[in-house]
Parts: C-alpha cells; sequence; structure tokens
C-alpha cells in the first residue's frame, strides 16, 4: 500500500476513534467535576480561559507542588510587607489548589488581618489613605473567603472563618452596619453546622453573632436554650449572660432575681458573668436588663457604688474615624 | 470462519510478547533508570524534615506536612513516568535498528504486532514497577507522619478540653490527608497517563525520522492534551458568546478529535488536596487509558507492518 495512502487511512481512524470517545469523556469530565476532582470550568471565552486556567491544567499533577513553592513566595512577600504580591500569589495559588482549605484561609487571614493590622499601626501613608487601605484589606480577605466558600461550599471551616472575620469587634466597622454583619456572620456559621461537620462551637458562635442581630431576639432565645441544652447545662460565661439577655428581652416586667436564679448557678456567678457583658461593648453584646439586674445584685453582694461595674468607663466600639 | 485456530495462536503470541517485554525491561533497567529511585527516597525523606517557612495555626500544625510529602511524591512520580514513559519509547525502536536487533528480531516468525506489543509492555513494566515502588516507599513515610500528628493533635486537643465528636471530626480531618485508598488510585491514574503516552509516542515513533523528533512531539501532545477538553468545551458551547465563530469552533473539534484528553488525570490534583476518588471513577479511567493504548498499539501496526528497513 502506498505510504502516504496509509497515512490518511491513519488519519481518517484518528478522526473515527476520536468520535467515538469524545462523548464518553465528556460525560466523564461532568462526573469528575460533580465530584470534585475536576475544578469547574469558568463560563469565559476560549482564549481568556485559557489564558487564565493555563497553569492550573497543563501542570497536571504537579499542581500542589508549584502551589507550594508559591506558598514559600508569598511568606517572603509577607516578610516585606508587600501586600499586594501576596495577594498576586495566593490568587495563583489557589487557581492550582482550589480545594486546599489552607491557602484559602491563609490567604485571606493575610489580607483581612495582617495586611489590614499594617495600614492600621504602622503605614508611612497619610490617614485617609491608610483608612481606606485597611478598609479595602479587610474587604479584599472577605471577598477571598467568599470565593473560597464557592469553590468548597461543604467545608465547615471556611464558613466558620468567615463568620468569624463578619463577627469580629476589630473588623466589623468596615463592613458597615454591624447588624448586618452579625447577621452575614450568622447565616455563614448556620451554613457551618448545617454541614454536619462542624464542631460544637460553631453552633455556640452562631448564637452569639445572630443574638447581636437586632430584631432577631426571638430566634436567638430559641438557639440558646438549644445550645444550652446540648452543651448538657455546661455552657460558658457568654452563653448564659446571652441566655440571661435573651429570657429577658420579651418580658421587661418579670422577676430579676428570680431569671437570675434559673440560669445562673449562684447570684456571685451571674454578677461576674454579667459584670463582664456588660463591659464588653466592643462587642456589641445586646444589655437587656443587665443594669437591673446588676443594681440588684451589688446591693445584695454588697458591692460600694464606687466600685459598682454600672461606674467603670465603659470602651466605645472600634471606630475608623478616631483609629487614624 | 473457525475461530479455533486463533486461538491456539493466542499462547505463543502471549510468549513472543512476554519475551520481547522481558527483553525491553532489562534492556531499560541496565541504562541505569532505576537510579532515579534513590534521588526519589532522598527527595521523600527531605520533604518529610523539611521545615517550610509557612503560617500554621496550633490547630492545623504537621497538617500540611501530610499534604507537603504527597505534593512531592506525585510530583516526582508525575516527573518520572512521563519522562521515562516518552524517552524510553522514543528510543526503543531506533536502538533496535542500530543494535540490528530488529533485523534478527523480524527474520524470525515474530508478528510485528507482537513485537510493538512486547516493547510497550516492556517499558510500561519499568514504569509499573518504579512507581509501585516509590507508592510503597511514600505510604510507609506518609503512615508513620500521620500517626505522629495524630498523635500530637489529639493530645493538644485533649489538653484543651475539646468534647470527643470535636476530637473525632479533627481525627478524619486528618486522616483524609494521610495513606487513603484515594491515593493509591491517584498512583493508578498516573500509570495510566504514562499507559497513553507511551503508546502515543510508540506511535509517532513509527513513521519518525528521528527519537529527538519522537520525544519533541511527544512532549508537545502532552502538553497540548491538557487543553483538549477545553478545546471540546469550546465545541459543545451553544451559549451566545461562548463560541468564538465558526473557524474556531471547527478548530476546537479537530484538537478534540486528535488529542488525547489528558485533563481528566488531573485527579491527581484533588486527592493530594484530600479528596475522594470512587473506584467507579478510577474504573472509567481506566477504560479510557486502555482504549488509547489498545488503539495507538493497532495504528502503530498498522504504519509498522510492512515498513521495510
Amino acid at each position: 500500500m502506498n505510504q502516504w495512502r496509509k497515512y490518511m487511512i491513519l488519519c481518517f481512524a484518528v478522526l473515527m476513534a476520536g468520535a467515538l470517545r469524545l462523548p464518553f469523556e465528556r460525560t466523564l469530565t461532568v462526573e469528575l467535576q460533580q465530584a470534585n476532582l475536576l475544578p469547574a470550568k469558568l463560563e469565559v471565552k476560549t482564549g481568556a480561559r485559557i489564558g487564565q486556567t493555563f497553569s492550573a491544567v497543563s501542570l497536571g499533577g504537579l499542581r500542589t507542588l508549584v502551589a507550594t513553592f508559591l506558598n514559600l513566595r508569598a511568606f517572603a512577600f509577607f516578610s516585606e510587607q508587600r501586600w499586594e504580591d501576596v495577594a498576586e500569589s495566593y490568587d495563583t495559588i489557589v487557581d492550582l489548589a482550589p480545594r486546599t482549605r489552607y491557602y484559602w484561609d491563609t490567604g485571606s487571614w493575610h489580607q483581612a488581618y495582617n495586611a489590614a493590622s499594617y495600614y492600621l499601626y504602622e503605614s508611612d501613608l497619610p490617614p485617609l489613605r491608610r483608612k481606606l487601605a485597611w478598609r479595602e484589606s479587610i474587604l479584599k480577605g472577605r471577598d477571598f473567603l467568599e470565593r473560597a466558600i464557592q469553590n468548597n461550599p461543604d467545608d465547615w471551616q471556611l464558613l466558620e472563618a468567615l463568620g468569624f472575620l463578619l463577627s469580629d469587634a476589630n473588623k466589623i466597622a468596615a463592613f458597615g452596619s454591624p447588624g448586618e454583619s452579625y447577621e452575614k456572620a450568622y447565616e455563614a456559621y448556620k451554613a457551618a453546622v448545617d454541614t454536619g461537620n462542624a464542631r460544637a462551637f460553631t453552633e455556640r458562635a452562631a448564637l452569639y453573632s445572630l443574638a447581636r442581630v437586632p430584631g432577631r431576639e426571638t430566634e436567638a432565645l430559641t438557639l440558646a436554650r438549644k445550645v444550652e441544652k446540648d452543651l448538657d447545662h455546661a455552657g460558658t460565661p457568654t452563653l448564659y449572660g446571652l441566655l440571661y439577655v435573651l429570657e429577658y428581652y420579651p418580658d421587661p416586667n418579670q422577676d430579676v432575681m428570680k431569671l437570675v436564679d434559673t440560669i445562673f448557678e449562684s447570684r456571685k456567678q451571674a454578677y461576674e458573668i454579667l459584670g463582664n457583658q456588660w463591659l464588653r461593648t466592643r462587642d456589641h453584646f445586646p444589655v437587656h436588663g443587665i443594669a437591673r439586674a446588676i443594681t440588684l445584685l451589688e446591693a445584695e453582694l454588697q458591692v460600694s457604688e464606687a466600685q459598682s461595674v454600672l461606674k467603670h468607663k465603659l470602651q466605645s466600639p472600634m471606630n475608623p474615624e478616631e483609629e487614624f | 470462519m473457525n475461530p479455533l485456530p486463533i486461538l491456539r495462536s493466542i499462547p505463543s503470541h502471549a510468549s513472543r510478547v512476554s519475551v520481547i517485554a522481558l527483553h525491553a525491561f532489562t534492556q531499560l533497567v541496565r541504562m541505569k533508570v532505576f537510579y532515579f529511585l534513590g534521588f526519589f527516597a532522598v527527595i521523600l525523606i527531605a520533604s518529610n524534615f523539611f521545615n517550610l517557612p509557612q503560617h500554621e495555626g496550633p490547630e492545623s500544625a504537621g497538617v500540611n506536612i501530610l499534604r507537603s510529602i504527597k505534593s512531592w511524591s506525585l510530583g516526582a512520580m508525575t516527573l518520572f513516568s512521563v519522562v521515562l514513559s516518552i524517552v524510553a519509547t522514543a528510543l526503543l525502536l531506533p536502538k533496535d535498528v542500530e543494535d540490528r536487533t530488529l533485523y534478527t528480531i523480524l527474520a524470525k516468525p515474530v508478528p510485528r504486532l507482537d513485537y510493538l506489543a512486547g516493547k510497550l509492555i516492556g517499558v510500561l513494566l519499568l514504569i509499573f514497577v518504579s512507581l509501585a515502588l516509590m507508592d510503597i516507599l511514600m505510604t510507609v513515610i506518609l503512615h508513620l507522619r500521620t500517626n505522629m500528628v495524630l498523635a500530637d493533635q489529639v493530645a493538644a486537643a485533649e489538653a484543651r478540653g475539646w468534647p470527643a465528636g470535636d476530637i473525632q471530626i479533627l481525627k478524619s480531618d486528618i486522616l483524609a490527608q494521610g495513606p487513603t485508598a484515594s491515593l493509591q488510585g491517584a498512583v493508578f491514574s498516573v500509570f495510566l497517563r504514562s499507559t497513553i503516552i507511551a503508546s502515543l509516542a510508540l506511535l509517532i515513533s513509527t513513521f519518525s525520522s528521528s527519537t529527538l523528533f519522537t520525544t519533541i512531539i511527544s512532549f508537545l501532545i502532552y502538553f497540548i492534551g491538557h487543553f483538549q477538553a477545553d478545546a471540546r468545551a469550546a465545541y459543545f458551547s451553544q451559549e451566545a458568546g461562548t463560541s468564538d465563530g465558526w473557524f474556531t469552533k471547527m478548530i476546537s473539534l479537530l484538537v478534540a478529535l486528535i488529542l488525547p484528553d489528558f485533563q481528566i488525570f488531573n485527579v491527581i490534583d484533588a486527592v493530594i488536596e484530600g479528596q475522594v476518588m470512587p473506584v467507579l471513577i478510577l474504573g472509567k479511567l481506566t477504560l479510557i487509558g486502555l482504549f488509547y493504548a489498545v488503539f495507538y498499539v493497532i495504528a502503530s501496526w498498522f504504519i509498522f507492518a510492512k515498513k521495510e528497513f
């Protein structure tokens, strides 16, 4: 047979074999994407897609190794406080290893915590620039975590990290209204709990956020009772402080000391816990009925007026206008 | 047609293929390919002791090193298997021509298909043995290190007074980064990908003029093959604004039909990150790997059958 004819037949056979396997490979790719074994495709034009995923795709089998090296480079950028380079490095790293929680978590932490603190305390920029950079860094960290969750919707630790960031007393001013931020934090914590894999703490953190959302006190009370029951009545001081506030809220005319006796082990313990909660102004915790309870408890425990918790100077919540 | 003569000839074919395969295997072993295993062992042991400058919270201390061991190991396995499958296969035919072994073999009643299949199996045997040894080494080290991390983390969690349920969650998280069945599946996927690239290199070597040509073209196809899935997606994309016109569609279709899809084997990276690979998916990958290997061997035989030397 003529050599060229042979090559023609070979080309035809290659095309036929391609047509035969194409539907199978197409279905398999979808299956792999559904099993989180391959990243989902970006809905952009082919050229742009190849540009964006070039390294991620072509380094098959070596992607996580390259991500390890880039993580080392990001550490060097962090040491030199080159925040833009840190952000860029983590963008590439998560393209290479989109299912590694550590990279998402660390990338977000660098922006929302380290870069933000740098602009708060160390930068030589003018105050207004520092304030803008501080806010931008925190929002960048939040965006990064939200992208992380889009890529890993079942990862309870990423959801928990978002909840933690949104309810952080030192960052909340960057997000606008604290009430809305606590609501978003609650949603993130709740989503983490709903995965069924989260630790017991996560549900408690969800409660701490929900209790700070104005207008959702009834839901918060139901959750507080559930959490306390789940912990077999061995909760934390914050939990008992909130339980008191939330039980008090619907009926301000109730017998406060009776409520105190129902919730706390002793009146001394009640005074300590409620006193601390009264002083935690930076955390925006609700204080319904706390002043009333403290007044009555101080009278009973013979605390002098000068030493009264209610006389202590309260710290104002974090306010960027005052910090810069 | 009476199938009996064909059935009767199977043992003799198998015997010839195995002799050629063992010869090719020995030939490659003599090229001191296994020295790479020493290099691999050094990489693996070093990755176990590297204290890389990175951030680690107390609750995740040590887990990164497990991921690092897997990344280094599977990265080294990938490099070794791809390079060996291309270079060794590209070398086989020209070397036999150069040594004049090919004339001796083909002068005997050895079907050319048996010769090609034997050579390919020899290369694959070498890759399989190497990967198996590397896998054993990786699994042992990963197992030891996982137990160390687990013991440290559980002790720390108990000291912090974590509830039993939370400690269980911590244990599952750490064990998912250890030596799992999915990790063995990932190693097997590395082998499957090598099988495809070696059989493709065999096909190219049947009509190529030099070893260098075969090697370069094989590496190029390996590289472009990672984008075959994107070309296929572009062809099938129906939504307005997602396709780039008729010409691009046709080019995409051609790429999708001609080149093998290597992107499906990128599951290896997901497994390193701790994802689970179901057995069914591994089965499907095996099926597609076999399809490519059988097709490329038959295609190689088609070109090689009447070739004169």
